[in-house]
């Protein structure tokens, strides 16, 4: 479910089509985000799941994403 | 004579800071504005914790007053860098593009102060809910790398976002800079390009002679296609990187070797054909090589005399 809303809050952004995105997909050489798009994505995961998260370096992965948020929903 | 928050923060008698610059601010021109009241900053650039440590010494035997270390979180010694100035207690860190998260928590225990140099508002937020003490909102005029707002439209938006103070970056090279920034809602600025022309500054002179002579239209941005915009003084080295950067036959990394050791040959060889001349647009404004101490001095009484004289307008 958290991978759903991930990888539609995504698409919305980079305005590409939601079966672009996978588990796998890298958030710098896959979708071209730096940091300033990384952060403006972090803050709407935060409202979307209602959390608040600490974003570093060690974010690579769609994955890596999906497994912070759900850390941070379970607690 | 002009005081702000930002001065009681951090024990500094001028609200400037002389940006952390790759290969040019060492302990010497760190430790001569910080002795000048402002807030020197040396630059942890891409060398090693024993560098860093050897400078950070040396600017102490040179000065009390306070100052900083700026690291480039791409460094590849970053983990021990950071690891140095926690040791070193060193009183403020600046950090440049990316977020420092990974090392704010440390560095904030052990009583260090983060001012990390933000390019967007959603940065600024996130690095206040950290914990930083202020933020550096540079624009897009400056020297070194650029992020796309400019100062003018930038400051005012990262005022509006956070709470904590907020210090102006790019373009600002003279007093009526320091005053529009302070309108702006900035309660202090950061300046490099000013500052290359320090007597103080150890740069090779080739590279001063550069930004005295450098006229408005002289510099240029380069490496948008690798993700990291560099603005420099136009020679042959920018415009074949402008020329390789447009050229599909050109691979990323081929344009990545092509501009490694670009800033070293400029600032320590001085030069002219295959050296990378940081520089901002300011560097039109830069006339004369002075010590930093008349540098802030003279930023500030012009400063002064503007925003004294602002009453003019109001009929
Ligand atoms: C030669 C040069 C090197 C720089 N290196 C760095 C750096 O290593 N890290 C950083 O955060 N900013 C760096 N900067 C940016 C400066 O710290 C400062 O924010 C900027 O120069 C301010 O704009 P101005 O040049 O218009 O005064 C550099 C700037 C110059 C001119």
């Amino acid at each position: 479910m958290t991978f759903e809303k991930v990888a539609k809050i995504i698409a919305d952004f980079k305005e590409i089509d939601v079966s672009e995105i996978t588990m796998q997909t890298t958030l710098n050489k896959d979708l071209g985000l730096d940091s300033l798009d990384t952060v403006e994505l972090i803050m709407s995961f935060e409202s979307e799941f209602g959390i608040t998260l600490e974003p570093d370096a060690s974010l690579q992965t769609i994955g890596d994403v999906v497994s912070m948020i759900d850390k941070e929903t379970k607690k | 004579m002009i005081h702000s928050g930002i001065c009681s923060l951090l024990g500094i008698r001028y609200p400037i800071f002389q940006g952390g610059m790759a290969w040019v601010s060492d302990a010497s021109l760190a430790g001569a504005v910080s002795d000048a009241g402002g807030l020197g900053i040396i630059s942890a650039m891409n060398a090693n914790a024993d560098y860093l440590r050897t400078e950070i010494r040396k600017l102490r035997q040179m000065t009390n007053m306070p100052f900083g270390v700026n690291i480039m979180l791409m460094s590849p010694f970053a983990d021990e860098v950071a690891k140095v100035v926690a040791e070193e207690r060193v009183p403020v860190v600046t950090t440049g593009a990316g977020l420092p998260s990974k090392y704010m928590k440390a560095w904030i225990e052990c009583g260090i102060k983060v001012i990390p140099v933000v390019p967007s508002t959603g940065i600024a937020k996130m690095v206040e809910r950290m914990g930083a003490t202020a933020v550096i909102a540079e624009g897009g005029e400056s020297g070194g790398h650029v992020g796309d707002l400019t100062t003018m439209t930038l400051v005012p938006q990262v005022c509006d976002a956070v709470r904590i103070p907020v210090l102006a970056a790019g373009g600002i090279a003279d007093g009526r800079g320091i005053a529009a920034a302070f309108m702006l809602g900035a309660s202090g600025v950061q300046c490099g390009t000013r500052f290359l022309v320090a007597k103080e500054c150890t740069i090779h002179q080739n590279y001063k002679k550069r930004v005295l002579e450098a006229k408005d239209i002289d510099t240029m941005v380069t490496g948008k296609r690798l993700g990291h915009p560099v603005r420099a003084l136009k020679n042959k080295f920018t415009k074949e990187f402008f020329n390789k950067e447009y050229d599909s036959s050109v691979s990323n990394e081929e344009l990545e070797a092509f501009g490694v050791g670009a800033l070293r040959r400029a600032a320590v060889e001085g030069d002219e054909t295959t050296g990378s001349f940081l520089a901002g647009q300011a560097a039109a404004m830069v006339k004369k090589e002075q010590t930093a101490k008349e540098i802030i001095e003279e930023m500030f009484a012009e400063a002064e005399a503007v925003l004294n004289g602002a009453r003019k307008w109001i009929k």
